[in-house]
């Protein structure tokens, strides 16, 4: 493209700049930087996932997982042992809120938090394919 | 029908099934618990009484077997934690290329890839196994003591006749060995060796892969697919396969 004269110029330079801006202020804002954005547990078994936009948007407080049920850091949880069902079953962890009262229950719709290995490799891009689904 | 469309069904109870197709099933000793839209999808069980008429000789074969394996799959329980494919693979020697089971995902609705369907998919040991009939040298047949549809590799040339004749997918050809090869549940590997389960239904954390005997009223296998009211389903009966795979649900 070629820019003949200072109008022109002046009005690319505009564009360039409000372009700028415009990638600025989606990253300043976007979840990621705010809170923990989407965390995918791996352990014990591939995968879960937790979107921290899906839980502010219920209106819950950073303090309603973060004073002593969740460390503000992702793979915390996934070092303990009892990060399983039979945890949550008894109230822990997820398990606090996913109990048929505050949310739906951690034995129903597995697969609201389950995205198997299928939607980990989706998710981070990976090229395994598992095959089968002719 | 593609398996793919199954979910979306609705179980319109067993009254519409035309009166010759029900005893058409209960012919094979299965009772008919529920049938879905357009009678594609039926739910079958094996009835509790119909040794009697098992024991005549059917298109079947001998039927029931002794023992008569069975899986029963728990399908909403599935997570695709895929620890029964790797399982599989380190008991029966898979190569990356092919699978002896596997688990296909699909979506509610299309676009909405919340809360997908994950399905464990593996050789449903027909009592009517196309690709037994379709091999022209016998190297895969049905096993007379158990049911089992098996391979015998030295036999297999390799035309993959079978592969194209399985309703489920659920073979592959092996470059190694130069022969098709398949779920066998675990036969040569774990059940001839004493173990009662096979490698995927052991390795499962969610309880979905329910292996047991048809046969055995003991069985949770069993149990599960006779409890009254529940929903049974099979993959693909219109091809008057008889799998002896199960699905539920919870
Ligand atoms: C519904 C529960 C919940 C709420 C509400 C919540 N978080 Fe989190 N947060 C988690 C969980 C779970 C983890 C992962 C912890 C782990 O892996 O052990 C986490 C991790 C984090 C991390 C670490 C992310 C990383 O990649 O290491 C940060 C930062 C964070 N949260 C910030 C926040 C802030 C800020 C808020 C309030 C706006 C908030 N969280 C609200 C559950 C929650
Ligand atoms: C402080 C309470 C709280 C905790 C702790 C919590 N959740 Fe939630 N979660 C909610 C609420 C409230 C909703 C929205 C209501 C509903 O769907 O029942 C929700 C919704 C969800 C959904 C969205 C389901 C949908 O409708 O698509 C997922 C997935 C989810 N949570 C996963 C998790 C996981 C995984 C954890 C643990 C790492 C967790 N949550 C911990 C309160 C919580
Ligand atoms: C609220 C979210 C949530 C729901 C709903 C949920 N899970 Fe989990 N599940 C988790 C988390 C978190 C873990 C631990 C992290 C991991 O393994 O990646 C886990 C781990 C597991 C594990 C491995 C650990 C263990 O307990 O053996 C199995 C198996 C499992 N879930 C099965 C299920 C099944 C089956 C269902 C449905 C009946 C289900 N989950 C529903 C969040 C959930």
């Amino acid at each position: 493209m070629k820019i003949g004269n200072t109008k022109a110029r002046k009005f690319f330079n505009l564009l360039l700049f409000s372009l700028v801006l415009l990638v600025f202020c989606s990253q300043a804002s976007g979840q990621d930087e705010e809170d923990g954005g989407s965390i995918i547990f791996t352990k014990p078994v591939k995968a879960v996932i937790f979107e921290h936009s899906i839980h502010t948007e219920q209106g819950l407080e950073c303090d309603s997982c973060h004073d002593g049920m969740f460390e503000m850091e992702a793979g915390v949880a996934e070092q303990n042992d009892d990060f399983t069902m039979a945890s949550l079953y008894e109230g822990n962890y997820c398990g606090g809120c996913h109990d048929g009262d505050t949310a739906f229950a951690s034995n129903t719709r597995c697969t609201a938090c389950h995205i198997g290995v299928k939607g980990y490799e989706r998710l981070t891009g990976g090229t395994k394919d598992s095959g089968g689904g002719h | 029908m593609k398996i793919s469309d199954f979910e979306k069904l609705k179980n319109e109870g067993t009254e519409k099934l035309p009166s010759e197709e029900r005893r058409r099933f209960l012919r094979f000793g299965l009772a008919v618990t529920g049938v879905f839209l357009g009678g594609s999808v039926l739910s079958l069980t094996s009835a509790r009484n119909a040794s009697g008429v098992q024991e005549k000789k059917s298109a079947a074969g001998k039927f029931p077997y002794k023992p008569h394996y069975t899986m029963v799959l728990r399908q909403n329980r599935c997570i695709d934690c895929e620890r029964c494919m790797e399982a599989c693979v380190r008991t029966n020697h898979v190569p990356s290329y092919g699978y002896r089971t596997t688990i296909m995902e699909q979506n509610r609705a299309a676009g909405d890839d919340r809360d997908p369907l994950f399905m464990p998919v593996l050789c449903n040991h027909c009592n009517r196994p196309p690709c037994v009939r379709v091999c022209p040298t016998t190297a895969t047949y049905k096993d007379k003591e158990t049911g089992i549809v098996m391979m015998d590799y030295k036999r297999c040339i390799g035309c993959k006749t079978c592969m194209a004749a399985c309703p489920y997918n659920a073979r592959y050809f092996n470059e190694e060995t130069r022969a098709v090869d398949k779920c066998n549940f675990c036969f040569d590997t774990r059940l001839s060796k004493g173990k009662k389960l096979t490698a995927c239904a052991e390795a499962c954390p969610a309880d979905v892969r329910i292996f047991g005997e048809l046969t055995d009223e003991n069985s949770e296998a069993y149990q599960l697919i006779h409890k009254p009211d529940r929903k049974v389903w099979v993959l693909r009966p219109e091809t008057g396969a008889m799998p002896n795979v199960f699905y539920i649900n919870d």
